[in-house]
């Protein structure tokens, strides 16, 4: 455990050195990430204006809406075509021979490229927050805020154990790409990022509470934006560990049993 | 008229490359309405909550979506796959080879490959278009479909422009590859019809991102609430673009100095 550390510490600053030289390029893509969340807030603020009964106010709309890029990018994981590649291919060999986790090269990926986004992409969220700063849900105490961040971590370990779960299936599977694709598709809308979850139907709520991706963004993004109550937070702290804890066994079962149906193609 | 006989060629030769790919064809019709369908439901939401906004019903937006898909499914098909290609083009040295072609260069890289499959998005825009239409009872006449023809090519022409533009920064930032992300981020704007947006982001969206060209225009032209002048708007941006996107090539092609050499 505590080499792994190690080994994953100096992983992580060779990866930000290599990063590093296409920080335009990170910019860029911030750029781009934020722009969903501001089309989608300008839109149920014009909608609200107009006389729409939403079941939330427009500070929660707004609130939702401006911290919405920073929860996707923060736990966001892209690690699953690259993992299913190197199965595929024969190139996790070379890993399994060194001495550290198999995944550990992608916790470090994982983190780096995310420690670099954060500079390019608060500056933006800062501005966006500043020019809507009359209508946003700023939380009093420092509480919140804290759960906040520690709720954006669990729900990165859960995207990221998500993402172990599709991989490991190219252990049996030649294509995964389409996989990918239908996580990417389901969790954009599952996950809040398209549209606030406090928002979708009546008739959905029961199971649009309780599925995991839930926990992925829009929980973290709900505790600041909105009046979740004390029981509610609770609830739903237990829940996202829950499936954070169900999620990563199952993914470690999944792993184990796919290593040992693993034969490395080129050996 | 050299030029339209080539794109045949081209046009051809892709659609006998798609038959090599048949799975692929499948797949992209899939992900297509699948993202259609994904499309829709914030407008189905929204509409959830609220008869009309700001002189749109819900059947209007709907029509509006289908443009947009049609709109989309065309970039995909025609434009997408060569302004993509722009970094391979000037990194790998690969311009070299266009320019001693016979052709215009600017019209190669423009017009080079088509992904058939992405068709099918343009068919599954179609049909949701003639719904919308159907449910808001709109009945157009011969010259206002004329009208929103003549405003999405219009749009089609200046989304071309503006994503060239972007992607020919390549010839001084070298790699412009995260640029084809902001714009298919941009260009989601057009789902929504313009008067959703805020006043500023409106001109944006007319004269710097002319997305409203592509969708909300020639919407307004099939309920009939727009005149001629806005067609003469269109097609003056059209050829003013196209003359700024030409110069700017030409500018660029000046900074390029080969990867090989």
């Amino acid at each position: 455990m505590k080499r792994n550390l190690r080994v994953l510490q100096r992983m992580i600053a060779a990866e930000v050195a290599q990063q590093s030289i296409y920080r335009g390029a990170w910019v860029i893509f911030m750029l781009a990430n934020i722009c969903t969340p501001i089309i989608s807030l300008l839109i149920w603020r014009t909608a609200l204006a107009n006389g729409a009964r939403l079941p939330v106010d427009q500070r929660y709309i707004t609130t939702y809406f401006v911290l919405l890029g920073f929860a996707t990018m923060a736990t966001s994981s892209w690690m699953a075509g690259f993992l299913a590649n190197d199965i595929r291919l024969g190139k996790l060999s070379s890993w399994m021979i060194r001495p550290a986790s198999l995944l550990i090269g992608f916790v470090a990926n994982n983190l780096s490229e995310k420690f670099l986004k954060l500079f390019a992409l608060v500056p933006m969220i800062g501005l966006v927050w500043w020019i809507f700063r009359d209508s946003m849900n700023v939380p009093a105490g420092a509480g919140r805020w804290a759960l906040f961040f520690v709720t954006l971590a669990l729900g990165a370990i859960l995207v990221f154990t998500i993402d172990i779960l599709i991989a490991a299936f190219a252990f049996w599977m030649d294509d995964v790409s389409a996989l990918v694709q239908a996580r990417v598709i389901i969790g954009s809308v599952l996950s809040g990022s398209v549209v606030p979850l406090a928002l979708m139907p009546e008739w959905s709520r029961g199971f649009i509470d309780y599925q995991p991706y839930r926990y992925t963004v829009s929980f973290p993004v709900e505790i600041v934006a909105g009046n979740l109550s004390g029981s509610e937070l609770l609830t739903g702290l237990g829940v996202q560990l829950g499936y954070v804890v169900a999620v990563g066994l199952l993914a470690r079962v999944v792993w184990a049993a796919g290593i040992r149906a693993y034969s490395a193609v080129g050996a | 008229m050299r030029y339209l006989r080539l794109w045949r060629r081209f046009f051809a030769q892709a659609v006998v490359r798609e038959t090599h790919y048949r799975a692929h064809f499948l797949t992209t019709l899939l992900v297509g309405l699948v993202q259609l369908g994904l499309g829709i439901v914030p407008t189905l939401l929204l509409f959830g909550f609220t008869e009309e906004v700001h002189g749109w019903s819900r059947a209007e937006v709907i029509a509006l979506v289908g443009v947009y898909q049609v709109i989309t499914g065309l970039m995909a098909t025609f434009i997408a796959p060569n302004l993509n290609r722009m970094t391979s083009y000037l990194t790998e040295g690969e311009l070299d080879a266009v320019l001693l072609r016979p052709v215009s260069s600017q019209f190669y890289l423009t017009f080079r490959w088509i992904n058939v499959a992405e068709l099918s998005n343009v068919a599954s825009g179609i049909i949701v278009l003639a719904f919308g239409l159907v449910q808001s009872g709109l009945t157009p006449s011969i010259g206002q479909v004329l009208q929103s023809i003549v405003l999405a090519t219009c749009g089609l022409v200046l989304l071309t422009a503006v994503w060239s533009a972007m992607v020919y920064l390549a010839f001084w930032l070298q790699s412009v590859g995260p640029i084809g992300v902001v714009y298919l981020n941009l260009v989601e704007a057009g789902r929504y019809p313009l008067t959703f947006f805020p006043v500023p982001v409106r001109s944006f969206l007319t004269f710097v991102f002319p997305v409203a060209f592509a969708t909300t225009y020639p919407v307004q032209a099939l309920s009939g609430s727009l005149g001629w002048g806005s067609v003469a708007l269109g097609i003056g941006l059209s050829a003013i673009a196209v003359l700024l996107i030409r110069l700017l090539w030409q500018r660029g092609l000046r900074t390029y100095a080969s990867a090989s050499s």
